[in-house]
């Protein structure tokens, strides 16, 4: 039955936004509930029990992941916007958020490298601190593995959003703008969200933060494809 | 409801535009390409933020469902995830903290001396 019907691609893109739709609902009740996950775990047990595959499913779900592409050149309002916002900090921020997208490259890819994971995964592991759309394309140009790339980017976020603060507070950062650049270029949008309850400044810089990052390290992926060519 | 088409369309003509480049041989993601171009169309003038505003941060608040396909993608990655999840893991965890400590300590220093800005509100992103 579902198998006829997973033929056409509209039915993956309703039912992924039907998932979506419960998973918002959801962690509006439980914020600790992350949407991205309670969605997933539905779809890929339907697709279990139904003896789908995901290459069936996913004629529909490029039409989503597509998107991506736009969504990333969306990522210029808010850098925009908080950019105007911050303007006086904004070449030192620059600076900060540059070296921390640069180490963030460095230390993944190594570490990976070193525990012996084959090259695509070296790559898929290279963006992890980014936004989604932005990782998914760098993985892209890194020929690595864009699945794997998002499962670390979520698991980053979630990382951030859950221990950031503690982990700042561990070595004495108390700064707003400094938690908010941190943060963001870290966690990205997930970490982001987790601090507008603390502070206007921490979202705002995180915010501004994340976008940067993300070209930082696209700027510099270009560099590592280059070479590597 | 024309507001958010207009802002739509600008944001796909830009999207466009950065593939395009990058089809051209550009190193860089189309849709970096793309986020590069418009920012500076903004700083310029060219383009009014409010044009594309509720486009963007509707796009933007719903990002999750977008990436919901490859998540689901990891489904098919199980054997070659636990053959290799000590590394992956490994460098997630080291990495997530380098960053965070690079940039925390590093703004700590640098940002010591320029008093911060009156904030402006902005909208949280998903």
């Amino acid at each position: 039955m579902i198998r006829s019907l997973l033929a056409s691609p509209a039915v993956s893109v309703a039912l992924s936004i039907a998932f979506y739709g419960i998973a918002l609902a959801l962690h509006r009740r439980w914020r600790a509930l992350p949407p991205i996950i309670v969605a997933s775990i539905p779809i890929v047990a339907l697709l279990l029990i139904t003896n789908e595959s995901y290459r069936i499913y996913n004629r529909g779900g490029d039409l989503l992941t597509w998107w991506l592409g736009p969504a990333t050149v969306a990522l210029a309002v808010p850098m925009y916007r908080n950019g105007l916002a911050l303007r006086r900090s904004l070449p030192r921020l620059g600076i900060i958020v540059f070296c921390a997208a640069l180490v963030g490259m460095i230390t993944a890819g190594v570490v990976a490298w070193l525990l012996g994971a084959p090259r695509a995964v070296v790559m898929s592991a290279i963006p992890k601190s980014v936004t989604t759309p932005i990782a998914v394309e760098v993985c892209q140009e890194l020929h690595g593995i864009p699945q794997i790339t998002v499962g670390m980017v979520i698991l980053a976020g979630i990382l951030g959003a859950s221990l950031g603060q503690l982990l700042l507070r561990l070595i004495r950062v108390r700064d707003d703008r400094a938690i908010g650049a941190a943060i963001g270029s870290a966690s990205h949008g997930i970490g982001t969200a987790s601090l507008v309850r603390h502070s206007e400044m921490q979202t705002s810089v995180s915010s501004w933060a994340m976008a940067a990052c993300g070209v930082f390290t696209s700027l510099l992926a270009a560099i590592l494809s280059l070479y590597l060519r | 409801m024309f507001d958010f088409l207009r802002g739509i369309v600008v944001l796909l003509a830009f999207f466009f535009g950065g593939s395009w480049l990058h089809r051209w041989g550009v190193p860089i993601p189309g849709g970096v390409l793309g986020l590069l171009l418009f920012y500076f169309a903004m700083v310029t003038g060219v383009l009014k933020l409010r044009w594309v505003e509720s486009a963007a941060d509707f796009l933007l608040r719903h990002m999750v469902l977008l990436f919901v396909p490859l998540t689901v993608g990891l489904m098919d990655l199980g054997p070659l995830l636990s053959r290799q999840a000590a590394a992956i893991l490994a460098s997630l965890v080291v990495s997530f903290i380098a960053v965070l400590f690079t940039a925390g300590l590093l703004a700590r220093w640098l940002l010591a001396d320029v008093p911060a800005e009156e904030c402006a509100a902005t909208e949280p992103l998903p």
